[in-house]
């Protein structure tokens, strides 16, 4: 018996640590492309959990790489070349101008829930107490009450709520006659009237709303469930009628092929609709789109009495038209409000 | 301009030099103003007409023009007051003056407008106490006009300052001493030497308020046909996927400040300040 065999296997042995040691598990790397309102449920819940169901399925390590703008803003840095795998949005057609720049090129709607992951309401945010006593849309054209809502031109979510009020009138859900242009009109322009703060975008109105501005915001149910979350003290009235607001994600085809990422992005685009995924958006104060969660979560987000959809007023391209182009509604309230 | 001796004549190693700064100045400043104006006029005359005469746009370039022009008012009285102060007097805290004069030059302007907004907000230090006084000044124009003085504050200082170090006192004592008043003083021997220079800051600060952006997003409100300025029209047409309009409002801009820097620059060889 020499020592040598033994020395030689011990050789080996090393040799074959090393090699372990120089290929690790593969590490794989997702961009996502997002929005800010979710910002909180991505990083702090759904990230985390997709990354150990993936572990667990593939034992792949996955990083995320993530990004978070205005959803208008976001649409046009992916379209110009950030090459997100996932895009996470506000508006649906947010991500038709990701299809029509030719980076989606499924139907992103043939996914569960119509490739919706998360949705929420217009509603009125307004001080501890409501002191103003403010109950629904009506009462935003009072004399002297302030208002704030982001502007139409840098925001999506400021078109949402234009939609809420100018929807909710001609639906007659204010005192404004059912169908009738005018009168919902009348009241765009009284409430915009009232507008101190126009902001670029929902987020920064909500930061000057908690800055003390203003006696009400008009924005996202979801945002303020997420001040109240973090300590602020407003409270939000839900109007009797307001608008559905559903928010899309979808796989950036060309760059998830391009970085070979095809299988993950819609493993994670996916994982989305789980009822663990819709769970944490509810937590972050985002309604759930999966029926089961929604039934879980129902005592969390109050019944709205007719509460409609952008499909409702005609669809994003009928009202960019009616409403938001030179000679709609909106621009000719504005001009009426000065 | 005096001639430039044999010995200075610039050799090959001068030519290089200058054509290289025309390069340089031209790829840099010449061929983004260009781009611009292209794209500006690419739909023709007609549609830029069109644009600038949309309400909302001619309001928020009207309210752009008044708010700089009275800031340049305030600026040119209160500048010239502060340089005064800085070069006839010695007193404890000048230097200190001195160094708060150029500091709004050093800080970001978004930080001007949060300040402001800190400031003057609705529960701001002072913005509590003007809102019981009926006093509107954070989103208001007042707020544009606190803003556009801050971003502007060195201007008319720092062009008076160099002109007032170079008065000969013996002219205001021989005035005295032939009888003027302080006000004859002031107006016939004083301010004469002063007002190229004056004017010239005063100008200058215009053509930079013309595109402060930073401050005014923050501070102003953003109401169009309010509280809209121009800057802030333009960056809401680019977001909102309307280059045109933007490039209309900002080629008017941008032939105002073109316009501006001429006039300063005659109205420094006025001054007598040397041609650089």
């Amino acid at each position: 018996m020499t020592a040598a065999p033994t020395r030689l296997a011990l050789l080996f042995t090393l040799l074959a640590a090393l090699a372990v040691h120089a290929a690790p598990p593969p590490v794989r790397t997702l961009t996502l492309g997002a929005y800010t309102t979710p910002r909180e449920a991505y990083g702090k819940a759904i990230i985390p959990a997709f990354q150990r169901e993936w572990k667990q399925k593939t034992g792949q390590e996955v990083r995320f790489q993530e990004s978070y703008l205005g959803s208008g803003a976001q649409a046009r840095a992916i379209a110009g070349g950030f090459e997100a795998d996932v895009a996470a949005l506000s508006l649906e057609a947010d991500v038709d101008t990701l299809a029509k720049a030719g980076l989606i090129q499924r139907d992103w709607r043939a996914g569960p829930n119509r490739g919706m992951v998360s949705r929420s309401i217009v509603v009125i945010a307004v001080r501890q107490g409501n002191p103003k006593g403010v109950r629904d849309w009506d009462d935003l054209r009072r004399k002297g009450l302030e208002v704030l809502t982001p502007n139409v031109r840098t925001s999506g979510g400021a078109k949402w709520n234009v939609c809420a009020l100018y929807g909710a009138a001609l639906r007659g859900g204010t005192g404004a006659k059912q169908g009738d242009a005018g009168g919902a009109s009348a009241l765009l322009a009284d409430v915009l009237r009232n507008v101190t703060v126009m902001d670029k975008g929902a987020r920064e109105s909500m930061i000057n709303f908690e800055k003390g501005v203003g006696d009400v915001a008009i924005t996202y149910e979801n945002e303020v469930l997420v001040g109240r979350k973090s300590g602020e003290t407003y409270e939000y009235v839900v109007p009797k009628a307001t608008i559905l607001i559903e928010n899309p994600a979808a796989v950036v085809d060309k760059y998830a092929d391009k970085h070979g990422n095809r299988d993950l992005a819609e493993a994670f685009v996916a994982f989305l609709a789980t009822p663990e995924a819709q769970r944490a958006f509810a937590e972050y104060g985002l309604r759930p789109v999966d029926p089961g969660v929604a039934k879980e979560t129902v005592k969390r987000f109050p019944a709205v009495r007719d509460l409609f959809g952008i499909r409702d007023l005609g669809g994003w391209a009928q009202v960019e038209k009616t409403l938001f182009a030179p000679d709609g509604a909106y621009e000719r309230a504005m001009a009426a409000a000065r | 301009m005096p001639a430039v001796s044999d010995a200075l004549k610039p050799e090959r190693g001068g030519l290089a030099v200058r054509v290289g700064v025309l390069a340089y100045i031209g790829i840099l400043v010449l061929l983004p103003l260009a781009a611009l104006a292209r794209h500006g006029l690419g739909a023709g005359f007609d549609v830029l007409a069109q644009t600038l005469a949309t309400p909302a746009a001619t309001h928020a370039l009207w309210l752009t023009l008044w708010s700089a022009g009275a800031m340049a008012l305030v600026n040119a009285g209160m500048g010239t007051a502060t340089a005064w102060a800085l070069v006839r007097y010695r007193f404890p805290g000048r230097a200190f003056l001195s160094t708060l004069v150029d500091l709004p030059f050093a800080i970001p302007t978004l930080v001007t407008g949060v300040m402001l907004v800190i400031l003057y907000g609705p529960r701001g230090l002072l913005g509590d106490w003007l809102a019981g006084s009926g006093a509107k000044i954070a989103f208001a124009p007042p707020g544009i006009l606190l803003a556009l003085l801050f971003v502007t504050l060195p201007f008319v200082v720092r062009a008076v300052e160099p002109v007032l170090l170079e008065q000969d006192p013996a002219e205001e004592e021989a005035a005295r001493t032939l009888g003027a008043g302080p006000w004859t003083l002031f107006r016939r021997v004083l301010l004469p030497p002063l007002l190229p220079a004056i004017l010239s800051g005063a100008v200058r600060s215009f053509a930079r308020a013309l595109g402060e952006f930073g401050s005014i997003v923050v501070v102003s409100g953003n109401i169009p046909y309010k509280t809209l300025t121009a800057p802030i029209y333009i960056f809401g047409e680019i977001e909102a996927g309307d280059p045109q309009a933007a490039a209309a409002v900002s080629l008017v801009l941008l032939a105002l400040a073109v316009a501006l820097t001429y006039a300063g620059r005659a109205l420094e060889k006025w001054a007598g300040v040397r041609d650089a």
